[in-house]
């Protein structure tokens, strides 16, 4: 009963969440502000997806970027090179971005201890140099650019990437409360008794990652063509750091947490332009203050308490 | 003739200089209950570990319902029937008593023929659990775990279940309700129980065959009357034990 009641509260809060998002474009007229929130919903596309693989399975990902320029470089090949329509990105961005996560988990996720995590971390590194030596193809520093965007006007790639954030985080919730993802946190319980339990765990934590891969990869593409443009950044280290530190603030293995966390944190450095060059030691700042007082986070547990109805 | 449930034959494993087991063989028939004593080192868990593919044998073969074992992968070998518990218990953490039990259920072995969250209540009300079954796993006391435990390993339907000590770190009132639950598994399901166990008096009246290891060898086998009185297990119980008051707990050579 009180369970229903709290389903309830958090069923009223998201639809009131959604009005609102769905609606600001009537009321906000500024194509700046519109393009900043598109760019924050392609956050919370890239946090969820961290948070699905690692958060639910507990096998940290050090280069979630990977898979995010996996998808930002195929974009930008398929529409700045050979002219394809921006939308054939979007299929063509994830399964690249999906087979590219297959090399790195296959051999590396069947294994225990942390060749998964630092695999990641050296593998969207190379890339990012590959990009650099490469350079006639993926055109170095500069990256690609002339990219078409996917609508003519800010109002409409908002809504696409509003939509393509709601798709993906409803979708990977729908997978983490379905009986797989009860599998995936077995995993980050005990990898050891889960195989006990006659669980493939090795199937499962590379299934994982896929998804999130293609759901990243998907993010990279919309984030090419909002910035009709590709560079080597797509790849950074700061980039996956700045994407795990989005998944604590919310609070990690819940989804919702990351989601809500990486849209505020990626708002958070334009309303503290000023800040310039410091933004990542705010960022660090904020990870060392969360990690110390709130452990799990501030979106989920927050969210968790008012949906109870306690103050 | 019938295939035993399970043939054990010249098993090995070494590691690093030491043998762990050694040329171990023995078979179990169906709907047995059997134990395996031994002192603290004597290879019992390995010899577990190898049965269930967490560790690979060097040499020698397991054999499971006529299935060679060699080369499988833990989940494949509890998706053939044969579950296991851990010594220390190893719950999923993050997860409800019911949800831990659930995880089992959805192994492939039990997903084709049931709904799991039928079988989950099913099963956490067999091991007495059904008032915890919406606790979360942390906050539930040690005699609760080992419940847990075995409930997770019979989720997933095995024909046989492998014991590493179920009544370690509990306290002398747990034990006897613990006994008659593993007891009761094995007359209503017709459960082939193979555990390990250091408390001679509960181990003694629950299994009708003991197999004794020391060293990673099996030294004796037979009924715990016979294994009471056999001139070896007793040197290996209570003759170290008397070697090691009068040497400062020192073993002697093997």
């Amino acid at each position: 009963m009180v369970g229903d009641r709290m389903r309830g509260r958090q069923a009223a809060g998201m639809i009131v969440i959604l009005a609102a998002l769905a609606g600001l474009p009537l009321f906000v007229r500024s194509d700046y502000f519109l393009g900043i929130l598109s760019v924050c919903f392609i956050y919370g596309i890239w946090a969820t997806s961290w948070d699905f693989m690692s958060g639910l399975t507990g096998r940290e990902n050090f280069g979630h970027a990977l898979f995010i320029g996996a998808g930002a470089y195929t974009a930008a090949f398929l529409n700045g090179k050979l002219g394809t329509s921006p939308w054939w990105g979007l299929p063509a961005g994830g399964l690249a971005a999906g087979l590219i996560s297959l090399v790195i988990g296959v051999p590396t996720l069947r294994l225990r201890g942390p060749y998964f995590a630092l695999a990641m971390l050296a593998a969207a590194t190379i890339m990012q140099r590959l990009t650099l030596i490469f350079w006639q193809y993926s055109g170095g520093e500069e990256g690609i650019p002339g990219l078409d965007p996917m609508f003519e006007t800010k109002t409409a790639i908002y809504y696409l990437c509003l939509c393509g954030f709601v798709g993906i985080t409803a979708l990977l919730l729908l997978f983490a409360r379905s009986p797989w993802g009860l599998i995936l946190r077995s995993i980050r319980g005990d990898e050891a008794a889960s195989q006990a339990a006659g669980i493939d765990v090795t199937f499962h934590k590379i299934a994982a990652l896929v998804v999130s891969a293609c759901c990243a990869g998907i993010g990279g593409v919309l984030y090419a063509h909002y910035q009709e443009a590709v560079t080597p950044d797509v790849f950074s280290v700061t980039l996956s750091i700045t994407i795990i530190i989005m998944v604590y603030v919310g609070g990690i293995g819940t989804l919702y947490g990351p989601a809500v966390g990486a849209v505020l944190l990626a708002l958070l450095p334009e309303l503290l332009r000023g800040l310039g060059q410091y933004r990542l030691w705010v960022y660090s700042l904020v990870l060392i203050f969360i990690l110390f007082f709130a452990p799990g986070g501030l979106i989920a547990p927050l969210w968790r308490r008012v949906a109870a109805g306690r103050p | 003739m019938t295939v035993p449930l399970l043939e054990v034959t010249h098993l090995n494993k070494r590691f690093a200089g030491l043998v762990a087991v050694n040329d171990v063989s023995f078979t179990l028939d169906a709907g047995e209950i059997a134990g395996i004593l031994g002192p603290n080192g004597a290879g019992k868990t390995t010899l577990f570990n190898l049965l269930t593919g967490f560790l690979a044998h060097d040499a020698g073969s397991v054999r499971f319902e006529g299935h060679d074992l060699g080369g499988s992968l833990p989940h494949q070998i509890v998706n053939r029937g044969l579950a296991r518990t851990f010594q220390l218990c190893r719950p999923f953490a993050g997860l409800s008593v019911i949800e831990n039990v659930m995880v089992a259920c959805l192994a492939p072995r039990v997903r084709r023929r049931e709904r799991p969250e039928r079988r989950a209540r099913e099963i956490v009300d067999a091991v007495g659990l059904a008032h915890r079954a919406d606790t979360a796993v942390e906050t539930l006391p040690y005699g609760d775990l080992r419940r847990l435990e075995i409930a997770r390993a019979l989720a997933t339907r095995p024909r046989l279940l492998l014991l590493d000590e179920p009544f370690a770190g509990l306290g002398a009132g747990e034990i006897a309700p613990l006994s008659d639950l593993i007891r009761r598994l094995h007359a209503a399901e017709g459960l082939t129980i193979l555990l390990i166990e250091h408390r001679l008096r509960e181990f003694m009246q629950l299994v009708s065959r003991v197999i004794a290891m020391d060293f990673g060898r099996i030294i004796a086998s037979g009924t715990p009357g016979e294994i009471v009185r056999h001139p070896r297990v007793i040197e290996a119980y209570i003759g170290r034990a008397a070697e090691n008051l009068t040497s400062g707990g020192a073993h002697g050579a093997a």
